[in-house]
């Protein structure tokens, strides 16, 4: 793992801002304004209370007065059951639109999570009880998420008539993509009398414990990056 | 000592003319003496009708009262006479057209001609010449001339040609006045900004304009206001003037100057216009909203209070809603009020589907339940995104390709 810090500071070019992006930190939701059928001054909403209460405090609230503010979108709420990472996560899961069940399986999956959680709980001696928590299944999926995003990705750049697979660093939000869609193809692959959300719950949970198949994908690539150290100077010649 | 002779020679024959032209033109008499400061002409100059300033010129040469020998009218001056006189009979023309055709109008729709507001000749307009035409100035209209054809400056020099204004020749005087007096206000600033070092006041954030809310005029509203023609180079200089001023530490001082160049963003009036709740027989408070729209679906809503948290949807419990999700929505802004339980909610949902209904239903509660918690709460919910109409709808497909944005997929060959 320390070979590969180093790689990425041979890679040089990086600068500060980027490296800083390679911190594990919270997806930044980007709204693109693009497309938007609102004006371009509309804000986003504040629609948790936390995060509402935060701007009162430091008086950020005063220059959104009288600012034209957009619409909650339909998946928003100050319900304590919200999670802005999960909602994305199941939006990955979403296939042709049907955001119902892709909520229920999720759902249904961090069920399992806790039940097998709380089976854990019960399971152990007494004296071991006080050191187990009991997490929260969002908790979980983050920390697992957070144990699966790579550093580093191979992008094939062509040089001289030859595609080479050149190790990049890869920013935060594109990272989370990538453990994403690691976490849906890991429980794709199964039997089929297995369910999606009981792979999924199964995956996650040990994710979060560093150990299993999406961990192993990421620490795979993370390995032929190393390997292919030596074409990364195509990046910028 | 010529010059001063000329001054005083023409400041005298502008009194001997009476009031009406002294204050027509906007100009005193000390801007008249020896240019002192730049900002004392930035003043903007008043229209003024043409046939007034003919009639005054005409009558100028008063047997009655004692004049000095007869100027000649300089080319300048004639050519504007003329120009004015042109533009007067034209708009007496467009008026009495406009008149006609306000009567004709009044009698097909059997009203009172004299009674008829603009908004009445509107919707006349609208119900006689129907248009599905998308830009609004593209559609018939009917309006007086004076709303239709832009005004124009009143005489900008004396009959000798000599220019009132110092910034004449700039040929945007009002413009070039107005960065003036950004310019000056800015040093301004700066001298008091020195002179609060000086004494080693702090400064705090108060200080500084805050100008979120609001934004420039436009480049038509503010050639309006000018009464000139602003091109597009000329209005970024404006706004980066304007918006260099605003960033001064002690802008707030300047609030009014820049104010005026700016509008705000939302409508503040509709804003704190909030129903009060009328009463049941049992004494028990509501307020309906009607008309709650998102999507397709439409939504009256009722809210009760005090109540018990019960749900009313087309007759039908919270259950009228299968997915999580909607039910979710309809509870967004009780749950965000902290009103869960306490009220209860009567809704018919129609058109469109589960989302927009939930949505409908969402937008309908929100606005309702302002006449139940206090104002700080209502900014709240308006920052939560809650009081703002959802207007997105879906895209339509459009010919020749798959869906809305998407294009076939391209062949070569």
């Amino acid at each position: 793992m320390s070979s590969l810090t180093k790689l990425i500071s041979t890679l040089a070019r990086v600068s500060d801002t980027k490296l800083a992006l390679l911190n594990h930190s919270n997806v930044q939701i980007i709204s693109s304004a693009k497309m938007s059928q609102y004006p371009k001054y509309f804000i986003d909403p504040t629609f948790r209370n936390d995060e509402l209460n935060a701007l009162y405090e430091t008086g950020e609230v005063k220059e959104k007065a009288l600012v034209p503010c957009r619409a909650a979108l339909t998946e928003h709420t100050s319900s304590e059951f919200y999670s802005s990472f999960t909602r994305k996560f199941i939006n990955h899961v979403m296939r042709k639109g049907n955001k119902q069940l892709a909520r229920e399986v999720v759902e249904k999956a961090f069920e399992v999570i806790k039940k097998t959680q709380i089976q854990k709980y019960h399971s152990l001696p007494p004296e071991k009880k006080v050191d187990f928590t009991i997490r929260d299944p969002h908790e979980l999926f983050h920390q697992a998420v957070i144990n699966v995003k790579p550093i580093m990705v191979l992008t094939p750049i062509k040089r001289g008539g030859v595609r080479y697979q050149v190790p990049v660093p890869v920013d935060d939000l594109q990272a989370t993509i990538l453990a994403y869609k690691w976490f849906i193809e890991a429980s794709k692959d199964k039997e089929r009398t297995v369910r999606f959300y009981n792979k999924l719950a199964k995956e996650i949970m040990d994710a979060a414990n560093n150990t299993g198949r999406v961990v192993k994908k990421k620490l795979d690539l993370h390995k032929q990056c190393e390997a292919n150290r030596a074409y990364a100077h195509y990046r910028w010649n | 000592m010529a010059t001063t002779m000329l001054h005083k020679h023409r400041v005298s024959v502008l009194f001997s003319f009476g009031r009406s032209l002294y204050r027509r033109i906007n100009v005193s008499q000390g801007e008249f003496g020896l240019q002192q400061k730049c900002s004392a002409y930035s003043r903007p100059i008043n229209t003024l009708s043409a046939s007034e300033a003919v009639a005054e010129i005409k009558n100028m040469p008063d047997e009655s009262r004692p004049m000095p020998a007869k100027k000649p009218i300089s080319k300048a001056m004639k050519a504007y006479l003329l120009q004015a006189k042109n533009y007067d009979e034209f708009m007496k023309k467009q008026n009495t057209e406009f008149q006609i055709g306000r009567r004709h109008l009044a009698n097909i729709m059997s009203m009172d001609a004299d009674t008829m507001t603009q908004e009445d000749i509107d919707q006349a307009i609208e119900f006689l010449f129907p248009s599905g035409l998308y830009e609004p100035r593209a559609r018939p209209m009917m309006k007086s001339p004076e709303l239709i054809f832009p005004p124009k400056k009143a005489a900008e020099f004396d009959e000798s040609g000599r220019p009132y204004h110092s910034l004449f020749y700039t040929m945007n005087p009002n413009f070039y006045g107005l960065l003036q007096e950004a310019v000056t206000e800015y040093v301004n600033l700066n001298k008091e900004e020195d002179n609060m070092i000086r004494k080693r006041i702090s400064f705090n954030s108060d200080m500084k304009i805050i100008l979120s809310g609001s934004d420039w005029l436009s480049q038509e509203k503010l050639s309006n206001l000018l009464i000139e023609q602003i091109d597009d180079a000329q209005y970024e200089q404006f706004k980066n003037v304007m918006l260099r001023l605003a960033e001064h530490p002690l802008s707030n001082k300047v609030k009014d100057f820049i104010m005026k160049y700016r509008y705000s963003l939302v409508n503040e009036a509709a804003l704190a216009e909030i129903p009060k709740p009328s009463y049941e027989k049992d004494g028990r408070a509501y307020v309906t909203f009607k008309g709650a729209r998102r999507k397709n679906a439409y939504a009256d809503v009722t809210v009760h209070m005090p109540g018990t948290g019960k749900f009313l949807i087309n007759d039908c419990d919270i259950e009228y809603f299968q997915d999580i999700q909607s039910r979710e929505q309809i509870t967004f802004p009780l749950i965000f009020t902290a009103l869960l339980g306490k009220v209860d909610v009567t809704a018919t949902a129609i058109q469109g589907g589960t989302t927009g209904q939930s949505g409908a239903v969402r937008f309908g509660l929100a606005m309702a339940l302002r006449s139940f918690v206090d104002d700080k709460m209502v900014e709240r919910m308006r920052l939560a995104g809650l009081l703002q109409v959802d207007w997105r709808t879906r895209e339509r497909k459009k010919p020749g390709q798959p869906g809305a944005r998407r294009k076939p997929t391209w062949k070569a060959r």
